[in-house]
């Protein structure tokens, strides 16, 4: 992925691009949570299940970095979306 | 060994903060956080900057001098943190609320503070999703939110602007005194940092740092989750509260809400919080777990059975994340930003439970003109550690 690419959407619930993920780097981001909190990416509907493996690997490319150290962000409740109705009992 | 005036530990909201005003005057700080920026407590609570939830008097007054500072903060800093002022509104459920409600509002307005009462008429047509048997409501003119996290690195990179150094994943090993017991330097495992002052401002950490010279700082973790909603049609138009929410967060003694026992045992109130991504925030809860930071099933369905009741049409919209997170509670609910009589050059800035996001410009004030021995822009001295002295 080059420069000219910066534009390119990664996270696509919270429509976060590949510019706005090397400038988190830039400005301290070292793993997927430090993206995350930056710029949103993996905080919409589907929790980074789609853009988390392409997150790791700008961060991999731009860091030199291992994938372990990356590592993933935290997975919490509920695993797949639920209504409030579902989960409030009504 | 790296020469600095004042090392300040802990990146959350209010290091960040306190780093920001001290470099703003020309005071050479390094900034020591344990992981990256905002990983603590401010990456995991909400971002109201409200006089709401707080008790007529110097806690009021505190967090409206705060609204100000945010207000100079949203002009001098060029990064995005999500700032609106929407205002907040409180939810009345009972005639005996109401009356609580218009005691409580009374004593704000005389205080000048831009609170008001809406009838049953006016609250419904404001909030039509509201649920249909609420009675009335308080309006709060000036209540503002925005991203905690992104406040916190926007603060970080403009100290960074000033001059400020920032230590991210670098822990705290020890904290170095003269031989009169003076602040002489901060020890981490990537070396020494010498500096005259020292500002602990780790949060729930703070009493471990406070350990290193011998202070016991008494600061509990208090745990408070929050549900996180797809993003949706606006179902509210700004933050609201029930009015029990002040009852629970101060724990009065004299009113009952009338819900189940198991709600008021998990310290649950409704709070509703929209963000400017056109989702929301559910909380809130309470409860003291440790430093657990997992959130509970049992939490989570009394926080959207509360949200239910009081809006409910979000029985059909989806909750996607629930998260908890460690607020650093002080039993008498005011935080501590004090220097320590005993310890010449070591100052706290913690303690602030709920209402660190919203006290942060404040604190980082305060503490930046104590260190350059300014008249600080409101009294200090209940503020003081020396307050639990025995």
């Amino acid at each position: 992925m080059n420069k000219k690419d910066d534009n390119i959407i990664i996270c696509r619930c919270e429509e976060v691009t590949l510019g706005e993920i090397k400038q988190a780097i830039r400005e301290g981001a070292r793993d997927v949570t430090g993206i995350k909190r930056r710029t949103r990416a993996g905080m919409g509907l589907c929790q980074g299940r789609t853009c988390e493996k392409l997150v790791q690997q700008i961060i991999k490319e731009e860091l030199g970095k291992k994938v372990e150290e990356i590592g993933t962000s935290t997975f919490r409740p509920p695993v797949r979306p639920v209504t409030f109705g579902t989960l409030g009992g009504k | 060994m790296e020469n600095y005036d004042t090392v300040v530990i802990g990146g959350g909201v209010i290091g960040t903060s306190v780093a920001y005003y001290l470099s703003k005057k020309g005071v050479k700080v390094a900034l020591v956080e344990r992981g990256d920026i905002t990983s603590g407590t401010s990456g995991r609570c909400d971002g109201n900057v409200g006089i709401a939830d707080k008790q007529p008097g110097l806690d009021t007054k505190m967090a409206y001098n705060s609204q100000l500072l945010f207000k100079e903060l949203f002009e001098e800093i060029p990064y995005n943190f999500d700032y609106t002022q929407r205002g907040a509104i409180y939810i009345i459920e009972s005639e005996e609320e109401l009356s609580v409600a218009e005691e409580y509002v009374k004593k704000q307005v005389e205080d000048g503070y831009p609170m008001r009462m809406m009838d049953k008429s006016e609250i419904h047509d404001d909030e039509p999703y509201l649920a249909e048997d609420i009675v009335g409501g308080v309006e709060i003119g000036c209540d503002l939110s925005l991203n905690p996290m992104a406040l916190a690195f926007g603060l970080s990179l403009e100290a960074k602007r000033n001059g400020a150094v920032v230590f991210d994943y670098t822990s705290v090993t020890g904290i170095r005194l003269d031989k009169k017991g003076i602040v002489e330097a901060v020890e981490t495992d990537k070396g020494v940092l010498t500096a005259k002052d020292v500002v602990n401002c780790a949060g729930v950490w703070a009493p471990h740092i406070g350990k290193m010279v011998g202070l016991d700082i008494p600061i509990k973790p208090r745990q408070g989750q929050l549900l996180v909603a797809e993003k949706t049609f606006p179902v509210g138009k700004r933050k609201i509260m029930e009015f029990g929410y002040m009852m629970a967060k101060f724990g009065d003694e004299n009113y009952k809400r009338n819900v189940r026992p198991e709600l008021e045992n998990l310290g649950i109130a409704f709070v509703f919080e929209p963000t400017l991504s056109n989702n929301f925030l559910i909380g809130s809860s309470r409860a003291f777990v440790g430093f657990d930071t997992n959130v509970s099933v049992e939490v989570m369905q009394g926080l959207a059975e509360r949200a239910i009741r009081f809006f409910p049409v979000m029985k059909d919209i989806h909750v996607i994340r629930a998260y908890a997170g460690l607020r650093p509670y002080v039993e008498d609910h005011m935080p501590i930003i004090s220097k320590v009589d005993e310890v010449p050059g070591f100052y706290i800035a913690a303690g602030h439970e709920g209402d660190g996001i919203g006290l942060s410009p404040l604190t980082g004030k305060l503490i930046s003109q104590m260190i350059t021995g300014e008249e600080t822009i409101l009294p200090i001295d209940t503020l003081s550690i020396n307050r639990f002295k025995k």
